[in-house]
């Protein structure tokens, strides 16, 4: 009996492991072949010329594939854009990918040397493949696409860009250029418009007005000021104006490029003493460094604190979070350390590129110039609701945006000045200078650390980093 | 002749997952051990061979030595009160009389076959320090000076990361040791209430014993788990922070890599790990060794 069973049970063993054994290669079979990405268009080179000429330029490789970072601002311009490009540049083929995660999903493509024609994404996005493939060498320079002209007019098309902003289009401060930008945000502190005239109370200008309504505040059970907890770096809207502010842009630019004493020197002493400054106050509300952006930012809109820092996209982001009765979004940019000082508000922008490696860069180019056309730059406004880089963009756009995002790009016009922050490149460290700055700040605000303490930390960290400059 | 049927059997068994084994794991863990010695951003197909340069970086990386003194910290604290409290609820569940034994194992169990970033955020809530249930709770009876940001503070961080992972996981070696114990011959324990000896007695001298075996294995398993366990709860809870507060080497190891674009270092950074838990798994092994005990 025991025998025969177990008999039985062997045959039926040894074919179920046969056909186990079967499945998995199978499987595996399938799946590496899977694993190779298909390769769409890489041979379309072949393409005749054809005769029927837009503008003037005709492309021997028809087919480009962009990839673009599916954000705030959605895909939907994308779409429009590629068709309005097939239109008119007849027999052009645009393959788009895009996703919320673009650079996970093309990261393999880059690696194996098989980049997309064209990328749309922050180069300041958080897997850091920008900033890398800047290191690497593996963008194109684009210096002739911006001396060239525009697709619409006889000019330069750098000629239509907002001002200054060329200079941040070379990160390595060669004269290079590897961005090209196009949307803009404005960055800085934010209040509740309806509470301050219902209260009747002044919108500060210097940090002592802001700490004079600390006082206020706490009267009325709220709190100065709250931020991004855990992700502290937000607090750079802030941290980096006041600097501008105190010691003019040289001061800010001599802490981003490593200069030695650039962070004890007094222009950013004076701004980490108002950080520390708000948390010996208690002016900073309860709990603030243990909360994410969203809980933060949920406390603020719900009366918890009077001032946040965050950008233009801050209504948008915000649209069904829950807040107190009749909150109005108001921007505030930054306080100023004494009357008459030149206020800095902070601006950031999104950017194009074109990879070294890329199939067919002429068209890619191409495609690059026919984003600046001013109908283009329209349609932009339209499916996207951002403001692009370029003059006079504000006011296309102010009929699709938030009227509070209108109002924070307005206060370039009342006076305060634009700046960007850009951290000087290094070759590779272990040193991610932007969390050395940024991250003491909690400590700080539980008391653990005070602001000079603070200023020597990162100023070690800078040193290690001007070491490495000097070095190569 | 029937032996070597038999041999080709097994081959052809095992030859399947060998092949799977090969090629995603032994492949991408040599590569990785490889790429340590190498200045690598991940993105390029040029690497620079550097020899051991990564691995000096790392020597003086005050970063890496606070990671790794946070990684110990959870490696002692979390198995330690882990296997306390699910021992407990084991040596209760079997060898009492206990109404509605069932419910209580699946309430227990529950947590384990959550998401960790459902409990990372759920257990964020919870240390919320406004209106979080924790500090409501406290100033509900009257430690009002207790409450505090807990997530945000460097000094109770690593405790309020521990609690959910433990919560997290006792369920499941809370199963592990019930099977074990209902796996010790009921008439040991009959035998043992004639002599006389006491419930605590009987788990001491009789059940711990025996299934000594499998608490060894659990603490590997612990060892592993915590390591590399804690990344999603860090993750998702802190960032790492306050100021590398929460910092372990798979955070750090992970935005070197993806944040920071310095993907040699990260492997450095992943050697320096295996050796740590080679070494703990070794250590674990020898301290653990002590005969067990048949039935």
């Amino acid at each position: 009996m025991r025998r025969s069973r177990v008999g039985l049970s062997k045959w039926g063993f040894r074919q179920l492991a046969w056909v186990l054994i079967c499945t998995v290669m199978l499987t595996a079979c399938s799946s590496g072949s899977g694993g190779t990405p298909a390769a769409s268009g890489g041979d379309a080179g072949s393409a005749p010329n054809e005769e029927s000429a837009s503008g003037g330029t005709t492309f021997e490789n028809k087919e480009l594939n962009i990839a673009v970072f599916e954000g705030g601002y959605g895909s939907e311009y994308w779409k429009a854009v590629i068709e309005r490009f097939e239109a008119d540049y007849p027999g052009v083929k645009v393959n788009m990918t895009s996703n919320p995660k673009i650079m996970d999903i093309i990261k393999p493509q880059l690696v194996a040397g098989n980049p997309p024609d064209f990328i749309y994404v922050s180069p300041d996005e958080n897997t850091g493949t920008i900033k890398a493939l800047v290191k690497e060498g593996a963008l194109m320079e684009l210096n002739d696409v911006f001396d060239g002209p525009a697709l619409d007019s006889d000019r330069p098309l750098k000629d239509k860009l907002t001002d200054g902003l060329m200079a941040y289009m070379q990160p390595n401060g060669d004269g290079n250029i590897y961005y090209a930008p196009n949307y803009m945000s404005v960055l800085g502190m934010w209040y509740n418009k309806h509470l301050f005239e219902t209260k009747g109370w002044e919108v500060p200008v210097t940090w002592e007005d802001f700490f004079a309504l600390g006082e206020v505040a706490k009267a009325e059970g709220r709190a100065l000021y709250t931020y991004q907890g855990i992700y502290p770096s937000y607090n750079e809207s802030v941290f980096w104006p006041a600097v501008a502010s105190a010691g003019g842009l040289e001061a800010m630019n001599k802490a981003l490029s490593y200069e030695e004493g650039g962070f004890t020197q007094d222009a950013v002493k004076q701004v980490m003493g108002v950080f520390e400054r708000m948390a010996q106050n208690d002016d900073v509300m309860k709990g603030t460094v243990a909360l994410n952006h969203t809980q933060a930012q949920t406390e603020f809109l719900k009366g918890g604190a009077l001032f946040i820092p965050n950008g233009s996209w801050f209504e948008s982001e915000m649209a069904d979070a829950p807040r107190e009765e009749g909150f109005e979004f108001g921007f505030l940019g930054v306080p100023v350390f004494s009357e008459g000082d030149q206020a800095y508000v902070l601006s950031s922008f999104e950017a194009m590129y074109i990879p070294n490696k890329a199939k067919n860069p002429e068209l890619a180019k191409e495609f690059l110039r026919y984003q600046y056309n001013d109908d283009i730059v329209q349609l932009n406004a339209e499916k996207s609701k951002g403001v692009m880089a370029v003059k006079g963009a504000v006011e296309l756009a102010k009929d699709y945006i938030p009227a509070s995002a209108y109002e924070a790009f307005k206060v370039y016009d009342e006076g305060a000045l634009p700046m960007m922050v850009q951290w000087k490149q290094t070759p590779k460290s272990e040193v991610i200078i932007n969390d050395e700055l940024f991250n003491p700040l909690g400590d700080v605000m539980n008391k653990k650390m005070t602001a000079d303490q603070w200023a020597d930390k990162v100023e070690q960290a800078s040193a290690k980093l001007r070491n490495l400059l000097n070095q190569s | 002749m029937k032996h070597r049927e038999r041999n080709l059997f097994i081959t052809a068994c095992t030859l399947p997952a060998l092949i799977l084994f090969a090629v995603f794991a032994l492949y991408p863990f040599g590569k990785a051990f490889v790429m340590a010695f190498y200045d690598w951003s991940g993105l390029s197909e040029h690497a620079r061979y550097i020899g051991l340069n990564n691995f000096k970086t790392l020597w003086q990386d005050d970063i890496v030595w606070k990671a790794l003194v946070n990684n110990l910290f959870l490696l002692l604290v979390v198995p330690v009160l882990t296997m306390g409290a699910s021992m407990l609820f084991a040596a209760l569940l079997t060898q009492r009389k206990i109404k509605g034994k069932k419910l209580y194992r699946t309430v227990f169990f529950f947590p384990n076959v959550l998401s960790i970033v459902v409990i990372s955020v759920l257990w964020s809530f919870v240390y919320h320090p406004t209106f979080g249930i924790l500090n409501s709770f406290l100033e509900l009876i009257g430690l009002e000076s207790w409450t505090r940001a807990w997530l945000g503070d460097s000094s109770t961080v690593l405790w309020a990361i521990a609690f959910p992972m433990i919560w997290q996981s006792i369920g499941y070696y809370m199963i592990i040791y019930i099977a074990a114990i209902e796996g010790v011959p009921t008439d040991m324990y009959e035998a043992a209430s004639i002599d006389g000896a006491s419930a605590f007695r009987q788990f001491r001298s009789l059940t711990f014993p025996l299934i000594w075996n499998v608490v060894r294995v659990t603490i590997v398993f612990f060892l592993i788990g915590v390591f590399n366990g804690s990344f999603a709860f860090i993750k998702v809870m802190t960032n790492a922070g306050p100021n590398h507060g929460s910092e372990v080497l798979m955070t750090y190891m992970y935005s070197q890599a993806f944040n920071n674009g310095n993907f040699g270092y990260a492997m450095a950074i992943g050697v320096f790990m295996l050796l740590i838990t080679v070494g703990l798994a070794l250590i674990s092994e020898k301290l653990t060794e002590r005969d067990s005990v048949e039935y």
